[in-house]
Formats: structure tokens, sequence, C-alpha cells
């Protein structure tokens, strides 16, 4: 992201916004509500236009991207169905646009351990289904970098470690994901490092592991950082 | 783009919602053929004209239906959110709209088709059955299957653009079916010149009924087909230019 920047008429969602990701890590992007975690991956996926500013993927505008979904898999909602399609032909659908061969769908729907469901319709699924099947749509490309909103929300604790298993293991083969949350325990269990913003600036940006070198937990930092004005400057951690 | 087309008619089929749409396609045009035969005065259903108006219920509802197929192919994208996905994987969202509009002709002729079919069918049997002689001719019974077909596949690229452009199913929904059932009819009334020009009344021209009042065929398959075209471009601005919430 560079000095990014997306208003809504009188409202502005995102300022200013400047980081990068690592490759090969798990960062978390966090913030309160309606700080702007959401509109910014937006952003970066090109569904919404920056107002100033460039958010950029392996160097380009994602619409620029040759190959979208060889590229970035990304959830941004938990329902992003139609009721009445089944998990599999929701998939064979993306499939087909991306140009990717079938039996891939069958590899993600094993992956996320969808297959004895997938000829429901998703209205049947449980949340934790629906978020599973989101995650089997991102990876139906195989991308090197996963873009997750808010993934854990409705899990159960089997999910949120299956969850956690899967991200560790997906950075470990030199994947890289940026998971925005506002749970920070699970945050602080999975990431290696975090980008923090409010009101739509950044905040702070830190390895968590430079954080307990300082004997600091990441709730402490977070609610400090996020308790402040709107015009505080960000803050080195 | 040849991908993508294959992902829509994929998606238009992968629902009940099309197939639900078809059944009461078929069901509407049987009984309008119906109860026009049926309750119309046999003096009145004699004629050549009134004959093609009953015939060609098959192409009035065909091309409704087809509308509201192609404006759901993207209102219920929006409505559902599959939106974020498709534009994720295809970001170059013309190439959406116009696989959408591709995969909407197909399912609106293949609707056009089957409702022309039926209410020609239906007809040739009704109006014997009640001692009214069937004026029509080869020539009316093909230009009605044709024209309905065409019709229905053009109403359904302008309901993709009226969907990407008003985005909301439901006043989408609503807009099309009362512009086709109800306000179309006010402008034949009160105002014929500017009736024979609304895309509706092109759509029953092309079916060859009302030849002495409303333009000839090929002229008003051409008119229609510039209203899709228009139609499908406000769809791909309106679609290419907004933001994804």
């Amino acid at each position: 992201m560079r000095s990014l920047t997306k208003r809504f008429g009188e409202v502005v969602a995102v300022q200013d916004l400047t980081f990068s990701l690592e490759a090969s890590t798990v960062t978390g992007f966090l913030g309160p509500n309606g700080a702007g975690k959401t509109t910014t991956l937006r952003l970066l996926l090109g569904l919404a236009a920056p107002t100033a500013g460039a958010a950029l993927v392996f160097g380009r505008r994602y619409c620029e991207l040759e190959d979208p979904a060889g590229r970035v898999g990304a959830v941004l909602e938990s329902n992003d169905f139609h009721p009445g399609r089944s998990g599999r032909d929701h998939l064979r659908a993306l499939a087909l646009a991306a140009e990717i061969p079938q039996a891939r769908v069958e590899e993600v729907l094993a992956l996320v351990e969808l297959g004895p469901a997938a000829n429901r319709r998703v209205k049947t699924y449980s949340l934790g289904m629906r978020q599973r099947l989101g995650l089997a749509a991102a990876l139906l490309g195989d991308p090197e970098l996963l873009v997750l909103d808010e993934p854990a929300n409705g899990l159960d604790p089997a999910g949120v470690h299956w969850l956690r298993t899967f991200l560790r293991r997906f950075a470990d083969r030199d994947g890289t994901v940026l998971v925005s949350s506002h749970v920070l325990a699970e945050v602080a269990q999975t990431v290696d490092q975090v980008v923090i913003i409010d009101r739509g600036r950044l905040v702070a940006t830190a390895r968590l592991d430079e954080l307990a070198g300082r004997g600091e937990t990441l709730e402490d930092t977070y609610l400090e950082l996020t308790a402040g004005g709107p015009d505080e400057s960000p803050a080195p951690l | 783009m040849r991908a993508q087309l294959r992902s829509e008619l994929l998606k238009q089929r992968s629902t009940r919602t099309n197939l639900g749409l078809f059944a009461g396609l078929l069901g509407l045009v049987t009984l309008a053929v119906l109860l026009h035969g049926v309750g119309l005065p046999t003096s009145d259903l004699a004629g050549t004209d009134n004959q093609l108006m009953v015939f060609g219920r098959g192409e009035y509802l065909g091309a409704l239906f087809a509308a509201l197929v192609g404006a759901m192919s993207i209102t219920a994208e929006i409505r559902h959110g599959t939106i974020r996905p498709t534009f994720l994987v295809t970001p170059h969202r013309g190439r959406v709209v116009a696989a959408k509009v591709g995969a909407s002709i197909l399912m609106g002729a293949g609707f056009g088709l089957a409702a022309s079919t039926l209410a020609v069918g239906v007809g040739a049997a009704v109006l014997p059955a009640q001692g009214i002689d069937v004026q029509l001719d080869g020539g009316d019974y093909a230009l009605l299957i044709a024209g309905g077909t065409a019709a229905s596949a053009l109403w359904a690229a302008i309901g993709v653009g009226i969907g990407a452009v008003v985005r909301d199913q439901v006043p989408t929904l609503l807009g099309i079916s009362a512009w086709l059932l109800f306000v179309e009819g006010l402008f034949g009334e009160n105002l014929v010149d500017v009736s024979r020009l609304a895309p509706g009344t092109l759509g029953v021209a092309i079916s060859g009924q009302e030849p002495d009042t409303h333009l000839a065929p090929a002229l008003s398959l051409l008119l229609l087909a510039l209203y899709a075209t228009a139609a499908a471009a406000a769809g791909w601005v309106a679609t290419t230019r907004r933001d994804v919430v």
C-alpha cells in the first residue's frame, strides 16, 4: 500500500496508508470495527478504486495480474454464495472462469474436508462449512498470497484450530498470508507480524517476536494504540 | 471470454431459479392462450390480427421472462455476494458483463423458442376446438416462433444491462415487469407513434403481430438490437466504474 486513501463522500475510510507484506509470513491486519480493514482489503483486490495512492499486489494493480487466481486467493465475506447452488458447483463455476482444471475442485474440496457435503446446496451448510468453502474457492488457483477477512468468525474451537494449522502450513510452504481480525487471542497464536490501523490510519507495524522480546503483549499494545484520537501519528513500537 | 461464458452458463443452470421460471413461463403461456381462445367472442377470433395476437402470447411472455433471467444473472450475484469471488477470478469486469450477456441471450432464446412454440401449438389446438378456422399460414408460424425467439434473446440482454445499472434485485425485476406489462400499454393507447418504437412493442412487431400498426419485423429486430446493445453498454460502464461493496 502506498499512501492509500479512500473516501466515501465526507467519510474518510482509509487515509494515507502505507505498508507492505513480507513473503512467506502470516501478517495480522488488526484494528477496531470500522477502522478501515475491509475497505483496505477491497482496495487491494481491485473491488474498489482508491481516491488517492495505490494498492499493489506483486508490484501491480490487482486487475493487471495475468493469472489473478494463481497469484492471490481471497475470502472477504463468509457468505458469498448462492444459497441454492451446491458447494461443488460454486467452485466449478469459479474454476471454469479461471481456466482451472475441474480436478482441482475435487482437490480443494478434500483439502478443506468438504467432499461429502459438496453436492448439498450451500443453504444447508453451517457457518464453519461456509468459511471452509470460501477458503476452498480462494485456494483453487494454488495462490502465492492469501487474503482473508475475519476468517475465524463463527468457527468453533476445532475449526479455529484447523484454520490456524492450515495458515501455518501455507506460510511454511512459502505462501504469504494477510489475515484481518479483531480477535487478538487468535491472532497472537497464528501470525508472525501485525499491522494495526485505527480510523483509517496506520498506527503500528511489528513482529510478534519483537513484542515478546520486550515483554509486551499484543493485547496491551493494541489497546494502547487504538484508544487514541483520530489525528495521532503512526507510532513505532 | 470463452471461459467466462462457460462459467456463466454453469451458474445459470446450477440453481433451480431458471428452472422455476421456465416452468412458470410454460404454465402462463398455456393459460394465456387458453383464456384468450376460450374467453374471447368467436367473431373476434376469426380475423388474422387477433389470431396473431393470441398466438403471440408466447413472444410476449417469453420476452418478459427472458428479461428477468438476464437481470437476475447479475442482480442475484450482487444480492448474494458472489459478485466478489466472480470479480476476484476475473478482474476484467467487462468480460464478466459480456459473458453474462452471451449466456443470457442463449438462455433467453431457449425461453422464447419454447414459449412461442407452445403458444402456437396450444392456439392451433384451441381455436379449431371452438369452431374457429385458423387463418395463419406457414410464414406466420415461422415468424411467430423465430421472432419470439429473437425478441426474447434480445430482451435477455436488455435485462442484463438494466440489472447491472440498477443492481438491486427487487426494483429491477419489478421495473422490468411493470414496463412490459403496464407502461407500454399506456403508451399504446395514447401515443401510438411513440409506442411503435418502445422496446416491448418492437418485440411484438418482430413476431409479425399487428403488421398494420407496428413497424416491419426486420426493422423492429434492428431497433430492438440497438436497445439491447445500448443496455448492455450501459451495464458495462456501470459495472466497470462502480466499487463493489
